[in-house]
């Protein structure tokens, strides 16, 4: 209906905009976020092209109902960061629109160099926002790690090109079956730790706790739900539909994407600073996303995106504000922190439970399609590290909500007086957002059959035709 | 009336009783009281619409007796503690809060006994582990509630991978239908059997999943500490019921090895309960804490019950349903008067306590006709379900179980004896000089909960009915009754006759009271010092290491907490290496791991 290359114009145009008119730069921000999210609603699924030579010699923009998934809740949920911290934008609004153009773009190209284009435009910004917290050393570091990562993926692209002759994704899919698999070994063996080091695969990750834990509230939840959203589309695009994997590199991937997520739960269980259980829980759920799609469980991956990022929206808004208003995250020291702000705590609250996988909570159906999915494939062995790892979450999750809830000394009864002093974290415009956005969660967990409509809309995405949870089954013989 | 009418309007109730809390927290918890009221009475209209199939969005429903039997258990539990609940209010940091989440767990719990399918009853079920989570964080104790939270996360988890097999296997999620795939592939029922059985277990409070009680019923609110032995316990009981009526286990292992006659998975799950049984009773004995102390006795009940359960057959089964019953009464009875003590004292602390019965004999009464059943004293309702358990037992010759059964019988009289003379009886402590019987509003419960009591151990005709209805509807031999007396193969049980006798033993015993002489009350400061002064004499105080013998006897507590807290040393080990393995902040680690996975990938790709 609408040309989907406006997602990427518009924030890109109101850039330089917001250059020349520096007084109104939020605004601006403002501006461009919302038209990209009522754009981003109308756009419909079907090939964009560009320049005018057809695929696969010129550029194309591709959207499938998978990227229209990725887009509609991408750009929602940077309209309701921007808003919620539209006080901290300051100088970055640039910045911020840049990265909306290039997360726009990585999830809708159709072209691997495109993407390599993006992905830089985006990790760009992303190195001069994580330096938004002073801690320079961090930032270097990311820049160093991510900077080796683009090499990576931009040299897997050009040994395709060598290869297939081609740098359309249609058109390199169609041709890399013909190739042989260690052939094809390097090329996705590099492209995979390019895009690894934005999805926060484990042995690349290490860039994330120095950038996470001292953001604010405006670029945590940036990165944590809408840059680390987006790798994760692109990782699923990417991998599900475009690069044949033999059997052998699906293994070891795999083990690799599983061992992120056993590590970064275990190593969320050990922390005791807020922003870095989240984060190392993100890495977590990374692996198991990851772990997902290279199972070819499009559909379970998706919605657990959808569960992750929003729950991670919240929860690391909140945090933000923990340190902004405590100058702490070390949940010992807020202890009873939410008995002064109980609507916040609330919506902390149900983010928190849905992403452990509690009933009626969109992470919960996440979780029963994750099972029903691995179930079906035949796989016994990864539902029992899905359940093993929830248990940890749970129980890591659960240790944070009662410190934040329940003030008081072992042996005592927890009692208002013993909370930390009384500060308002979010002003009543955020509350109000993380409120509705955690009523999000429960609806969307309820009416699950809406959610299948919505997210799917009557069709496999990427091709994934494993079976999912929908009502009419519990319903059995009636 | 349709049970989804029943369950809107008490959740309608309950967000009514949210609403009112928050302006006025008192009138909430008393409405608490009405709410669990109108449950009682709608869930008692139900019975005659038993059959009944009912479903709204994915859940779905289907009335049973015996879902029936448990969830009026339920509600007699948390209408019987609700009435403590305005007392309480003052000393919540959320009294809005646990109001809802108290008639939530409520709905959760009836809603989870009428489950028709997998889901409903994980939903369900999860509900109460999480709303009754928060409940108890208002307690004394947050490490408490972190455990019992981790303990059910364990059981539910473990629980939703075999109802998730089952549906893989079937295809379909409805219970009754879905095991009925298993039949013919025992390996896969094995693992389905005890995979299904662990949120069960976890939540009776089988060993080694018992950590939680003590802990969870120590420090929740004392509200709270009646619904969670009397009440949520009795949820695993149920998970325990499906595995042997939908399940069928006995006909699934029916050609696998047998251990005195019993299939082997069924009696390793039942020795279990043997072990809890002596666990739970040798603990108990130790503690100081009566809430602890409870709780402990909660964990040798739940091996009864389970025992009871499991055999599924015409007297052990019944008699397993029956002590449901009998015990959920006898605990939320002693837990409430232990809190109506707490609540005039400040303590449960037995050695801090003693001589209430001068001050409060009404709740000294009520205790001990509720602990005369938990240890299985005739004429009270414990009497007759410990009888036809063991009974049960005998019939099928299971020794050793049977002797775990009697040694919890009568380790049980030393439990429940404790807390009866160390707060009850003795010297009254100056400091309690002033502390007044129960209100007239607590009392309430009370009186409901001993009648109830008698009435079980007297004409427990009753409820052994509903039980046989139970028993037909599952498809077992159903347990006899002749008037008053319960025909069993062994011989009968009279129970109304050994009130009788009981009765007169009793009458015997007043008039001695009666007519002897006075004696001279003397209190905690009388203690004879040989011309010392005393100035610590809480540590004179009799019931200060009350059992020091028996103490000795048992003195290594077993390391199962220890476990747990290994397993999660462990797990924090771990982390912490993964951390400092790849979470470095030197780029150069990162590059180190990226040649790694080079080398890895190349190997196995060659390879």
């Amino acid at each position: 209906m609408n040309n989907p290359v406006l997602l990427i114009i518009i924030p890109l145009l109101l850039a330089f905009v917001s250059v020349i008119i520096k007084k109104a730069g939020k605004w601006i921000l403002l501006l461009g976020v919302l038209i990209n999210t009522v754009l981003a609603f109308f756009i419909t699924t079907g090939e964009t092209i560009i320049g005018g030579f057809l695929p696969p010699a010129g550029i194309n923009l591709v959207v499938t109902q998978f990227t229209l998934v990725g887009v509609i809740l991408i750009n929602s949920l940077m309209l309701l960061t921007i808003i919620m911290s539209i006080d901290l934008v300051g100088k970055y609004s640039v910045i911020l629109l840049t990265a909306l153009a290039g997360i726009n773009g990585m999830l809708l190209t159709g072209d691997l160099f495109n993407l390599f284009i993006f992905m830089e435009i985006t990790v760009i910004a992303a190195y001069i926002l994580s330096a938004q917290a002073k801690k320079y050393h961090h930032t270097i570091t990311y820049l160093i790690i991510g900077s080796v990562g683009s090499t990576f993926y931009l040299l897997g692209i050009i040994l395709l090109y060598h290869l297939t002759g081609s740098l359309n994704m249609a058109d390199v899919a169609a041709k890399l079956p013909l190739l042989t698999t260690k052939e094809l070994l390097v090329p996705i063996l590099l492209i995979f730790i390019g895009i690894g080091v934005e999805v926060k695969l484990l042995p690349v990750s290490g860039w994330v706790k120095g950038v996470y834990a001292h953001a604010n509230r405006l670029i945590a939840p940036l990165f944590a739900s809408i840059i680390a959203g987006t790798a994760l589309f692109v990782f699923g695009k990417l991998f599900v539909s475009v690069l044949p994997l033999s059997d052998t590199l699906t293994m070891l991937i795999l083990v690799m994407s599983v061992m992120t997520f056993v590590f970064g739960e275990f190593a969320a269980f050990k922390q005791k600073q807020v922003k870095e259980i989240l984060l190392f829980s993100s890495i977590g759920q990374a692996g198991l996303i990851t772990a997902l799609f290279i199972s070819g469980l499009v559909y379970a991956a998706v919605i657990l995106i959808i569960s992750n990022v929003v729950s991670k929206l919240i929860m690391f808004t909140i945090a933000g504000a923990f340190t902004e208003k405590y100058q702490t995250d070390n949940y010992h020291s807020l202890s009873g922190v939410f008995v002064h702000n109980k609507i916040t705590g609330i919506a902390f609250t149900i983010a928190a439970l849905s992403m452990t996988g509690i009933p009626l909570l969109i992470g919960f159906y996440a979780k029963l399609n994750i099972l029903i999915g691995f179930f079906h494939a035949g796989n016994y062995v990864l539902p029992v590290i899905v359940l093993l790892m929830t248990i940890v979450e749970g129980a890591y999750i659960i240790k944070l909500l009662l410190a934040l809830w329940a003030p008081g000394k072992e042996g005592q009864v927890s009692l208002e007086s013993f909370a930390v002093e009384k500060k308002q974290l979010l002003s009543v415009k955020n509350t109000a957002i993380c409120l509705i956005v955690a009523l999000v969660l429960i609806v969307g967990g309820t009416l699950i059959d809406t959610t299948s409509k919505i997210v799917t809309n009557g069709q496999p995405l990427l091709g994934d035709e494993s079976p999912y949870f929908i009502i009419s089954q519990s319903k059995g013989g009636e | 009336m349709t049970f989804i009418t029943v369950l809107i309007t008490l959740l309608a109730l309950s967000v009514v009783t949210y609403l009112v809390s928050l302006i006025n927290n008192k009138l909430g918890a008393y409405f608490t009281i009405v709410t669990s009221l109108v449950t009682l009475l709608l869930l008692f209209l139900l019975k005659n619409s038993i059959g009944q199939l009912a479903s709204i969005s994915l859940f779905t429903f289907k009335l049973t007796t015996v879902g029936w039997y448990f969830s009026m258990v339920m509600v007699v539990v948390y209408f019987t503690s609700a009435f403590l609940n305005p007392f309480w209010m003052k000393k919540m940091i959320y009294p809005a809060a646990y109001n809802l989440f108290y008639l939530v767990s409520l709905i959760g719990t009836i809603g989870m006994f009428f489950a028709r399918d997998f889901i409903t009853l994980f939903i369900f079920w999860e509900t109460v582990v999480w709303t009754s989570t928060f409940i108890i964080q208002m307690g004394k104790s947050r490490k408490s509630s972190y455990v019992y939270y981790v303990v059910s996360a364990i059981g539910s988890m473990v629980t939703l991978f075999a109802m998730m097999l089952v549906y893989q296997v079937s295809g379909t999620l409805e219970i009754s239908v879905a095991f009925n795939a298993l039949t013919g592939q025992p390996v896969l029922a094995l693992i389905v059997f005890f995979t299904f059985l662990l949120a069960g277990l976890s939540k009776i409070g089988i060993f080694p999943f018992h950590v939680w009680l003590p802990m969870a019923h120590g420090s929740a609110p004392h509200t709270f500490s009646p619904v969670l032995s009397g009440g949520l316990v009795k949820m695993g009981a149920f998970i325990a019921y499906i595995s042997v009526s939908a399940f069928a286990a006995y006909e699934a292992f029916s050609s696998s090895f047998t251990i005195m006659g019993i299939p082997a998975p069924i009696y390793i799950i039942m020795v279990l309960g043997a072990i809890s049984i002596v666990v739970g009773t040798v603990m108990a004995i130790r503690q100081d804490d009566a809430k602890k102390l409870l709780a402990y006795s909660s964990v040798a009940n739940g091996g009864y019950i389970l025992i009871g359960i499991l055999l599924f057959d015409q007297l052990a089964f019944a008699g397993g349903m029956l002590h449901l019953v009998s015990h959920a009464i006898a605990s939320a009875t002693a837990f409430i008067t232990i809190a109506i003590v707490a609540h005039r004292t400040g303590t449960t602390k037995m050695s801090k306590l003693g001589g209430m019965i001068h001050k409060m004999p009404i709740t000294y009464t009520v205790y001990l006709i509720a602990i005369i059943s938990m240890a299985g004293i005739p004429p009270m309702g414990g009497f007759v379900s410990k009888w036809l358990i063991l009974q049960g037992l005998a019939d099928h010759g299971l020794l050793f179980i049977a002797a775990a059964a009697f040694f919890g019988s009568i380790g049980s009289f030393m439990y429940v004896f404790r807390p009866l003379s160390a707060v009850f009886l003795g010297q009254l402590a100056p400091k309690h000089e002033n502390v007044k019987e129960a209100s007239i509003m607590m009392q309430i419960p009370m009186y409901l909960l001993t009648i109830a009591t008698l009435l079980i151990g007297v004409f427990p005709k009753i409820i052994l009915k509903v039980i046989a209805g139970i028993q037909a509807e599952a498809g077992i031999q159903e347990i006899v009754m002749v008037g008053n007396t319960i025909v069993v193969a062994n011989g009968v049980l009279d129970t109304f006759r050994v009130f009788v006798v009981f009765g007169y033993g009793f009458l015997i015993a007043l008039v001695i009271f009666i007519l002897r002489r006075k004696s001279r009350r003397v209190t905690l400061m009388d203690t004879y010092t040989s011309a010392e002064f005393v100035h610590t004499p809480e540590l004179l105080h009799y019931s200060s290491n009350f059992y020091a013998p028996f103490e000795r006897l048992t003195k290594k507590p077993y390391p199962v907490l220890n476990l747990y807290e290994k397993v999660s040393i462990k797990i924090k080990e771990i982390g912490h290496m993964a951390e400092s393995l790849f979470s470095s902040p030197k780029p150069a680690v990162t590059i180190f791991w990226i040649i790694i996975v080079f080398a890895i990938f190349f190997l196995g790709g060659v390879l």
